[in-house]
């Protein structure tokens, strides 16, 4: 049976439209009623029944429903070209997507819990203070290194995560993040806590940080250039991470995450696995890092907090455990939200945290959970 | 190095090892009863700590100014209300998901963790800033070359000793103790032989917290000044004692808890170029530790069952 | 003689004080069916576990058609052809059935990068090829489940669970397969219709050896060629069914007769 495509089709634009105008709203009013506006939405959804058409509709066409996704997000940049607050919080949102599609890898699908994940982010941010400033290496590499440091430094992990279970597994990435924001307050080479200074990204001598001037009167926000490299950057990890996942590979992920006994007696090499899972995570929140150092301009211990890492994992929680599309209104509620509702701005962590309880309580399966393996990607069943 | 200086900083290591093992015992009961980390556990002890100051403000403001009375209720006050504490967060995020995968009950008692600390930072007047907690112990202090040992830290450490030995003749001597040791053991057979679960459940939560809290105004009355970012470390430092005397067991919580302070004393002593390491030496001690001996250095080696 | 499939000699394994296997002999030849029983706690599982890499031997040695296996890790156990399933069901429950076999599969599917991530077309003819093989091992036991392949694990029956384990153990093909208790939690009619099945899909891999463990003696006297009572980790007897279940020893022993 196919399935058509208008559904998702619809239910992507509707979405789209609506996170467009969230970010875009400046009067309270507004941001609260576009919050009525989509809990009312989701209510409809369910009460009609459309989410499991929705969800059959893109799941049958996803190529097309990914590319529409990419037109939309171009868009909605273009009609944001002059806001640069409405940009910068697109792109931290798409970025902070791809390191919850890194822990995602990690943590929801290969069971590698890792509470360290502002630590890795941080490294890939660090690198890319020292890269950018040190050395004459492409920025677009210079972001990679960002990822492969954070491999890198996570390999130092990967005995003890190998060796232990469970909770104390939880334990080494705990004391991992304590231990490297402590290191980067009192180590003075990397400028101790007033952190260092970033330089903007350059590609092929276009400076990002520079205004785009259209013509005397009109100018596009530097912004814009870092939602086409935050594009860029997750739909490049989206499309690997869900290859992955619906491929033997994430099969294999997951045996190793539910059971590593029936695993092994497979002939799964279960601890080659776990450390494929991790450095690939490490690699994705290092390259988020990179690119948000870079476009913030710098980079302070105070932003790689173990309360960071908790906000990570709130993401991953959020959307679903697993569910990398579930990342996408994660990170929006996580990112947007307090941003936008001034009245929650001072109270988020104490909100997030509380909604995480919720969800791990009545929802476990978060936002949107993940669905069965469908290894044929788009194709006709 | 002289041996007063020696003893001056064998000391202070102790003062910390009372501190941190009275945390850490916690978190091992914890894990005894319900093979669970309430990662929350660092947060009660802070707020054990503003609990006492609270009253301790609350009495001072009505005039009451007879230390020992205003130290009693502090006490009172911050033990009883953390032991309702630990067994509410207990009966309403840890029990309810006992069925659910175990990293689950880590990461809802974090969050727990978060909402009491985000709690205290919005709604203590001031709470985002340190505070400064009363002096209510005499002050003085005995001098011994270049050792001198402040009484109030003495009294302190006595103190945490005291409760240290009450936790071990709680579980040794009393039916509750055997109780908590059974369920700890085998929760099935426990049950056959009449023994409540839940009850047992929360009564080895409401001690685990109350020690917190103690432990909170010790670590207050120690430094004189609290804030509500505190229960994170201490947490973490909790955690790892537990982890490295061997979750469950109890005698290894102390050690560990003993262990960590000895190594950060070292750290900031003994390292040439930085005593600012001392916390990053300590944590990339325990992760060796944990690669060297998975299961923490008293526990026995049991293979899970295929 | 040839040698057998299986061989193993001395086998000893202990948990702290309790001694689970006590210098146990015991070889299977290729194509043979043995049935292992004996009382609760005797060391069956521990027999299964020890083979498969899950305990660590205090001595013995164990060897598959002829190459040393003892000490090895379980997945390299694996590789030399051992599949097995375990006493307490261990099936992947939330995932689809087809995923469950596919970890049944694990040592023989390709997980390169290059063909799981970019020639897309390629893998999904791979899995169109496996699921068509799934379906049809999947039938073989019962006519329902085939249709099912793509439903989570969960949503089974006890039966079909059971099922599902032995075609994840059997999917590959391997040598040797460990079938512990299959008849566990089933009633005596389910537990019939399973053996049937299983007879059928041994007849048609003349090959394949199997080592059952099973409570239910009309199980073993219909399955087994032969038959190995185990009493405290040592073999206590073995011979064909009629024989074993008329030696005395074993009487008293097992069936709790004096
Ligand atoms: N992982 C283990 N740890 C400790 N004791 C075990 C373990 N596995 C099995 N045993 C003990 O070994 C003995 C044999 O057990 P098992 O092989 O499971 O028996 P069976 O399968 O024949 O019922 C029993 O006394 C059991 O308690
Ligand atoms: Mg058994």
């Amino acid at each position: 049976m196919t399935s058509s495509v208008w559904p998702a089709l619809a239910a992507l634009v509707v979405s789209a439209v609506g996170v467009l105008a969230l970010l875009l709203a400046e009067k309270q009013w507004a941001v609260i009623a576009i919050i009525i506006a989509a809990g009312a939405a989701m209510f409809l959804a369910r009460r009609f029944d459309w989410n499991e058409r929705i969800r059959r509709s893109g799941a049958a066409n996803s190529r097309k429903v990914f590319l529409a996704a990419m037109v939309l997000v171009v868009g909605a940049a273009f009609v944001m070209r002059e806001h640069n607050f409405a940009l910068l919080m697109l792109c931290t949102v798409m970025l902070m997507m791809v390191a919850g599609l890194g822990l995602t890898l990690q943590f929801g699908q290969a069971g590698v819990v890792n509470f360290a994940g502002a630590a890795f982010f941080g490294i890939g941010a660090y690198a890319a203070a020292v890269f950018a400033t040190k050395t004459a290496l492409p920025h677009l590499l210079v972001i990679l290194a960002g990822g492969f440091f954070a491999a890198l430094i996570g390999s130092v992990l990967v005995l003890p995560l190998l060796r232990t279970r469970g909770h104390y597994t939880a334990l080494i990435t705990i004391a991992f993040g304590i231990l490297f924001k402590t290191f980067l307050e009192v180590n003075d080479a990397l400028g101790g806590p007033q952190g260092l200074k970033v330089p903007g990204f350059v590609l092929f001598g276009h400076a990002f940080n520079d205004p785009i001037e259209i013509d005397e009167e009109t100018e596009w926000s530097f912004y814009l250039a870092y939602a086409g490299l935050s594009l860029l950057l997750v739909a490049a990890a989206y499309a690997f991470v869900r290859r992955l996942e619906r491929s033997w590979i994430g099969l294999a992920f997951d045996a190793v995450r539910i059971d590593e006994t029936a695993a092994s007696a497979f002939g799964v090499n279960v601890a080659a696995w776990k450390i494929a899972a991790f450095s690939i995570g490490n690699f994705l929140i290092g390259v988020a890092g990179a690119a948000y150092a870079m476009m913030t301009g710098f980079v302070a211990p105070t932003s790689f907090t173990f309360g960071d890492s908790l906000i990570l994992v709130s993401i991953v929680i959020l959307g679903g455990l697993g569910s990398a599309l579930g990342l996408i209104p994660a990170a929006l509620v996580v990112v947007v939200l307090p941003e936008k509702l001034q009245a929650i701005q001072e109270y988020r962590f104490l909100l997030f945290a509380l909604l995480v309880i919720v969800i791990l309580l009545v929802r476990p399966g978060g936002l949107l959970p993940r669905a069965l393996r469908d290894y044929r990607v788009g194709a006709p069943r | 190095m002289d041996p007063g200086l020696l003893a001056q900083h064998v000391f202070n290591g102790l003062m910390l090892g009372v501190i941190y093992a009275l945390v850490a015992v916690g978190f091992t009961l914890f894990f005894g009863v319900l093979d669970v980390i309430k990662f929350s556990h660092g947060d009660v002890v802070m707020l054990g700590a503003f609990t006492a100051l609270a009253v301790s403000v609350g009495l001072t403001g009505g005039g009451v100014t007879s230390s020992p009375l205003v130290l009693a209720a502090m006490l009172v006050a911050a033990i009883a209300s953390m032991a309702l504490v630990g067994a509410l967060l207990a009966r309403l995020l840890v029990l309810p998901l006992r069925r659910a995968p175990a990293i689950n009950v880590l990461l809802i008692t974090l969050m727990a963790g978060t909402v009491i600390r985000e709690g205290v930072r919005l709604f203590y007047p001031q709470g985002s800033n340190p505070k400064p907690f009363p002096r209510l112990l005499p002050g003085g202090s005995s001098e011994l070359g270049a050792f001198t040992l402040r009484h109030d830290s003495a009294i302190l450490f006595a103190v945490g000793v005291l409760a240290i030995v009450g936790v071990h003749l709680v579980l040794t001597r009393t039916r509750l103790g055997l109780a908590i040791r059974a369920v700890a053991q085998d929760p099935e057979t426990a049950s056959a032989m009449g023994i409540p679960f839940t009850a047992t459940v929360l009564a080895t939560f409401a001690i685990g917290s109350a020690l917190a809290a103690l432990a909170g105004v010790v670590n207050g009355l120690y430094y004189s000044e609290i804030s509500f970012n505190l229960g994170l470390l201490l947490g973490a430092i909790g955690f790892s004692a537990a982890v490295i005397g061997g979750l469950g067991n109890v005698y290894g919580a102390i050690l560990g808890g003993f262990l960590f302070a000895a190594l950060q004393t070292i750290g900031a002593v003994a390292l040439p170029f930085a005593s600012a390491y001392k916390d990053v030496f300590a944590f990339a001690v325990v992760i060796v530790v944990m690669a060297i001996r998975p299961a923490g250095l008293l526990a026995e080696r049991s293979a899970e069952r295929v | 003689m040839t040698t057998p499939l299986l061989d193993a000699r001395g086998l000893v394994v202990r948990f702290g004080g309790v001694t689970a296997l006590d210098g146990l002999d015991l070889s299977v030849a290729a194509g043979e069916t043995v049935g292992l029983i004996g009382p609760n706690g005797s060391g069956k599982t521990t027999f299964f576990n020890a083979l498969t890499g899950f305990v660590r031997l205090a001595a013995g040695r164990a060897q598959l058609a002829g190459s040393d296996i003892t000490g090895l890790e379980p997945r390299r156990i694996a590789a030399h052809g051992i599949a097995r399933t375990f006493q307490r069901l261990r099936l992947l429950l939330e995932l689809s059935v087809f995923d469950n076999l596919m970890l049944g599969q694990h040592l023989v599917l390709d997980h390169g990068p290059w063909s799981n991530l970019f020639v897309r077309r390629r893998f999904t003819a791979e899995v169109r090829r496996q699921a068509e093989a799934a379906r049809a091992l999947l039938a073989a036991f019962s006519p329902g489940l085939p249709a099912r392949l793509f439903e989570p694990a969960r949503a089974l029956t006890m039966i079909d669970r059971r099922r599902v384990e032995i075609c994840r153990a059997l999917i590959r093909d391997p040598a040797l397969l460990l079938l512990d208790e299959p008849s566990a939690g089933m009633t005596p009619d389910e537990t019939a219709e399973l053996m049937t099945d299983l007879l059928a899909v041994k007849a048609q891999r003349p090959a394949l050896t199997v080592v059952i463990i099973e409570h239910d003696m009309a199980v073993i006297e219909r399955v087994s060629d032969r038959c190995v009572v185990l009493d405290y980790g040592r073999k206590l007897a073995e011979g064909p069914y009629a024989a074993v279940a008329a030696d005395p020893v074993v009487r008293r022993a097992y069936l709790g007769e004096d």
